[in-house]
């Protein structure tokens, strides 16, 4: 699409968002809430590349529902992460606001840090993820994030609207080695690094298998945690109510270099490990899973 | 500085577990990853830890890493460098 016909995309797209920031600010995370039903609805009803995003996903995690159940499943998909938005926006923009979150896990998190080896924290789209980045600045180390420049346009976004300094440092993608030697750095300082650990955006990968077909899956995680001996813990959040959210420590395993020509089969193990974590987190919740686009063929 | 070279080439063989390759083949000049030894990013983050352990030098960021990286030849004088800090 040219840049011409862009303009006035964008220009909907801010003015949408601006909306939203003045209904905030006026009525509040319910008079958001309440205006994001019919803007959902609306947007259901007139664009199809939504359906097609959403359902490489939902086919796969709802095999056995019909085209009016998937209707009624995109719906709930996209509401919750309108939803999340949402929040993203009052917690930014409303001085006070606060969301109720619990940490499960929490004290075995600490004590992974403690050990000085540093630590591999695994993460995805899925839920009110950027929560998870505002809970895991308890720790006495520096937080470092490994994320490709796309994405830390949104995390910057995240925290201006706070008008607080990020409470963490972004190791970018971009440049030599992907950001592989920061962040061997930050975990040899004994520092926390957060990997996105479901899109695949270049570098190494593995396949395996999610909701029955092979995806390729990024996997410089595993291989950093293996070179430093750092533990990998995989967190993923969830919204569960109105202000209510939830962060779980889903699984803890420390990755072993073995043979050089053995390297891949290790790699797809551990990989293996973060997407049995995967399927049974959107197994329990099916509706808070944020990646629109064939994620099958990344 | 000869004497460093050998040391990083055996650890370089050894430790990132090369095959068909013996220490005193690796080329000074010749660049270490693709079309030279071919290690790939990977070994980036290991090569960073090894030098650590062997040499006690930090390799803190990527322009550190690309300066140091090149050759052998490179690593040696990065090394180098760093001690005499």
């Amino acid at each position: 699409m040219s840049s011409n016909r862009r303009a006035p995309l964008r220009f909907l797209e801010a003015l949408g968002h601006n909306i939203f920031y003045a209904i905030l600010l006026i009525f509040g995370q319910i008079g958001a809430y309440l205006l994001l039903k019919p803007v959902i609805f609306t947007y259901l009803l007139f664009s199809r590349k939504i359906h097609r995003n959403v359902a490489y996903y939902m086919e796969r995690r709802f095999p056995e529902h019909g085209p009016v159940q998937l209707w009624l499943d995109t719906y709930r998909l996209v509401h919750s992460f309108g939803q999340v938005l949402v929040d993203r926006g009052w917690l930014g923009l409303r001085r006070g606001a606060c969301l109720d979150g619990e940490l499960i896990g929490n004290d075995e998190l600490h004590e992974l840090v403690g050990k000085g080896k540093g630590l591999v924290l695994l993460v995805a789209h899925v839920g009110n993820w950027q929560t998870a980045f505002a809970h895991i600045c308890g720790f006495k180390v520096s937080v470092n994030s490994l994320m490709h420049y796309e994405q830390e346009a949104v995390a910057k976004h995240y925290f201006d609207l706070r008008k607080e300094p990020m409470p963490f440092n972004i190791i970018n993608t971009d440049g030599f080695m992907g950001g592989m030697i920061e962040s061997t750095a930050a975990l040899q300082r004994g520092e926390v690094v957060t990997i996105m650990g479901d899109r695949y955006a270049g570098g190494p990968s593995a396949e395996v298998t999610f909701l029955g077909d092979k995806v390729r899956f990024p996997s410089a995680a595993y291989s950093l945690a293996a070179a430093t001996g750092a533990p990998v813990a995989i967190m993923l959040a969830a919204k569960t109510g109105r202000r209510n959210y939830t962060m779980r420590l889903w699984d803890v395993f420390y990755p072993e270099t073995g043979d050089r020509q053995n390297r891949q089969e290790d790699v797809v193990r551990w990989t293996g490990r973060f997407v049995k974590s995967l399927e049974e987190y959107v197994m329990e919740y099916p509706y808070q899973w944020y990646n629109f686009f064939d994620f099958w063929r990344q | 500085m000869q004497e460093l070279k050998e040391q990083i080439k055996e650890m370089v063989v050894r430790d990132l577990k090369l095959q068909g390759i013996e220490p005193s083949e690796i080329d000074d000049n010749a660049p270490l990853f693709e079309e030279g030894l071919g290690l790939d990013s990977l070994d980036a983050v290991e090569l960073v830890v090894l030098v650590q352990k062997h040499f006690d030098v930090q390799i803190e960021d990527m322009d550190e890493g690309q300066a140091a990286f090149k050759s052998i030849n490179t690593l040696a004088e990065f090394i180098t460098a760093s001690r005499s800090k």
